[in-house]
């Protein structure tokens, strides 16, 4: 049986999000948030697989509480069930410290395949899916497109910049899913009530984990905000027409023709 | 106490300042990506009284290896070997680690090209350092320590991030964010050939690798104008009028991260924190409203032209020449009136 495991995060759904001066960690209180939507896609991805092939999905995710939310919505989406991890001692990890966990969550749980978005949409690394291969050392391909299973074995398919790559891994492997490649299924109902009557969301938190204190959350985490600063405004002429759109055009192409930014 | 599973190290045997370089794709230069990265390295390394090392990697770098040196590099530590042909994440990343433990850094800098973002960070859980990603400055600060400097979400706050315990301070660098230093030959340096034992490829294995057949198109971060549409333009069909206005005004087409969303644009065409650094003459933002993390892909554009129908849409702060009207009127009166200056100038 194909075991599947899915990586969400539950990220802040706005653009005014704000960091504690102090310790430079999110300020979450009062900000909506939502599943990253990348991660929907990964959870597509794995239902995908799993619906063809046969197995089990697994989702998890190390956050606050109120992340509990967002699993319920992939449980929604047909997911079997879902870990939350969830610490006070997980808090204020860098990706470093995040990789660490959920290494030792999914080793835990059992694998075969690892599925995650490609970055999320609050601090947009894309670390976290090299680094739990490395800490799992298990191959690892990100931007994923197309995936299929032929004799046991993953063949994947991406593109970058300018090549397209077909690879074949062995399980266990870990992939990355291409943002913007996947329509996430919508949630259903019958999916819903099921998690309801169920409820197959577990909690961890480091007392089943127990993991050493120093290689988690701040402690654990080589890296450290020093600062923030406002970023200088770009200074811009700031001219501005309203009226009539003929106008406004001619307006307009004088300005450039005058700057030498077009040829007459 | 540190984490037991991180090995012990001695912070002060850690100096210099490195890159990761890759030949380009038709293997006779170096890309351009981490040539920039070289510029940056030299401002860091000359603030920390250091050298620039390289490390190129691949197979047939060798007749490459004198490029970096032109660019600002001191040392060029080059692994030139068959086993490279191929390129695997885990283990160009794993050669990578292995030859900076040979000489140890302070500093070790990847490129953020797709390829380059998945191997940094296995880069750096190898070190079992922390890594700062999409960096973009660098300096030093009142203790002596590196800071690497990023935007975070709120797109006008930068972050300042320093590694303290461990090493290397580790950072990657999207393209285009740092400029291409200008090639001097004149420029001295040292060639050291490593051997490093490359790993084989565990469970994974290339099967094709096929060239995309782009269309002959100016990638929007070399463009010298830019037209870009937001979510404003609401359809697709609203894209093919800004194509026409780029069209006629000799530029490319590209987006805010509304409208890839909404499938009206390619994800390569992104403007923004989150998409590309964009650097023309002339950025036309057409119904976009200028939220702070579009903006910082602009900073670097010349003149900024803002169309809106909302006189108090943000975007106009940020930009050189505004018209406030609905583009469905505006963008049409443009084409109109370059057209008709196109077919004089074709009489005249
Ligand atoms: C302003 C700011 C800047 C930051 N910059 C850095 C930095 O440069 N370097 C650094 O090390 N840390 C940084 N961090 C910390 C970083 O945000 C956290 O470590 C975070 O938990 C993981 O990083 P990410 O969101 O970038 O994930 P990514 O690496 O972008 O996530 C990739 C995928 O991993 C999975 N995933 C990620 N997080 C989780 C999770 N919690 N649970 C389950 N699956 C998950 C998802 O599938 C996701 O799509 C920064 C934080 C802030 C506030
Ligand atoms: C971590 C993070 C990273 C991000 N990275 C990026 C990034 O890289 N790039 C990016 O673009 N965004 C990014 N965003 C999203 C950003 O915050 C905004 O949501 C986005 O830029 C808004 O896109 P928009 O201006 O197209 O849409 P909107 O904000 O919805 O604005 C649409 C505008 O169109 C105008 N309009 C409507 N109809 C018309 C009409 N007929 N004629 C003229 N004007 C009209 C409206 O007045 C409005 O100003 C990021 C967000 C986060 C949190």
């Amino acid at each position: 049986m194909l075991r599947i495991v899915v990586g969400i995060k539950w990220v802040p759904n706005t653009t005014s999000v704000n960091i504690d001066p102090k310790t430079g960690t999110l300020i979450r209180e009062g900000i909506p948030s939502v599943v990253n939507p990348h991660d929907l896609e990964a959870v597509e991805m794995a239902l995908r697989l799993r619906d063809e092939y046969g197995g089990r999905v697994t989702a998890i995710t190390m956050s606050p509480p109120s992340a509990r939310a967002g699993l319920e919505h992939v449980l929604g989406m047909g997911v079997d069930d879902a870990v939350l991890v969830s610490d006070r001692a997980f808090a204020g990890a860098d990706t470093l410290a995040t990789s660490y966990v959920l290494a030792k969550v999914i080793e835990r749980l059992g694998y075969d395949l690892i599925v995650f978005g490609q970055e999320t949409i609050d601090s947009s690394t894309a670390h976290v899916g090299a680094q739990v291969a490395s800490w799992l050392d298990i191959p690892y391909v990100y931007y994923v497109t197309h995936a299929r299973l032929e004799g046991g074995r993953l063949i994947v398919r991406r593109s970058l910049e300018n090549v397209r790559e077909t690879y074949e891994l062995e399980l266990p492997a870990l992939i990355s899913v291409a943002m913007h490649t996947l329509h996430p299924r919508r949630v259903r109902l019958s999916h819903k009530l099921r998690a309801k009557l169920e409820s197959p969301i577990e909690t961890w938190t480091n007392r089943e984990l127990g993991l050493e204190p120093d290689c988690i959350g701040l402690k654990g985490s080589p890296t450290a905000l020093s600062k923030i600063e406002m970023i200088p405004k770009v200074p811009r002429k700031n001219e501005i027409f309203r009226g009539d759109p003929r106008e406004a055009a001619k307006w307009l192409v004088d300005k450039l023709i005058e700057e030498g930014l077009l040829e007459v | 106490m540190v984490c037991s599973e991180w090995p012990e190290i001695r912070l002060d045997e850690y100096e210099g300042v490195w890159v990761a370089a890759f030949a380009d794709e038709s293997g006779q230069g170096i890309e351009e990506a981490s040539l920039q990265l070289i510029g940056a390295a030299r401002q860091l390394a000359d603030k920390l009284e250091t050298y620039v090392g390289v490390a190129l990697i691949g197979r047939g770098v060798r007749d490459l290896a004198r490029e970096p040196i032109f660019y600002g590099a001191d040392r060029v530590f080059v692994v030139d070997d068959d086993r490279l042909a191929t390129y695997y994440p885990a283990v160009w990343g794993r050669v990578l680690h292995d030859l900076a433990s040979r000489h140890r850094p302070e500093v070790f800098l990847i490129p953020a090209t797709l390829r380059g973002r998945e191997m940094a960070p296995y880069i750096a859980n190898s070190f079992r350092t922390g890594i700062t990603a999409d960096l973009t400055a660098m300096d030093v600060n009142e203790r002596g320590e590196v800071v690497l400097i990023r935007p975070p979400f709120g797109g006008f706050m930068l972050a300042h991030i320093v590694t303290r315990n461990r090493r290397p301070v580790m950072g990657s660098v999207r393209p285009n964010v740092f400029p291409t230093p200008e090639r001097d030959e004149s420029r001295t340096g040292e060639v050291v050939e490593e051997s490093i034992d490359v790993p084989e490829p565990r469970g994974i294995r290339l099967l094709e690798r096929e060239p995309i057949l782009k269309k002959e198109e100016i990638p929007i971060e070399k463009a010298d104008v830019i037209v870009a549409g937001g979510r404003g333009i609401g359809s697709k069909e609203g894209f093919k009028l800004l194509r026409r206005l780029a069209d006629l005004l000799g530029g490319v087409v590209a987006g805010s991260r509304k409208a890839v969303d909404a499938g009206w644009i390619e994800p390569d065409k992104q403007v923004g924190q989150t998409g590309k650094a964009v650097k023309p003459n002339l950025y036309i933002a057409v119904a976009i409203s200028g939220a702070a993390q579009h903006v910082f892909g602009i900073r670097e554009a010349k003149r900024v032209v803002a169309i809106n129908v909302d006189p108090d849409a943000p975007i106009f702060e940020h930009s050189d020449y505004g018209i406030v009207g609905d583009y469905r009127e505006v963008v049409p009166a443009l084409i109109e009136l370059l057209e008709e200056i196109k077919g004089r100038r074709k009489e005249g």
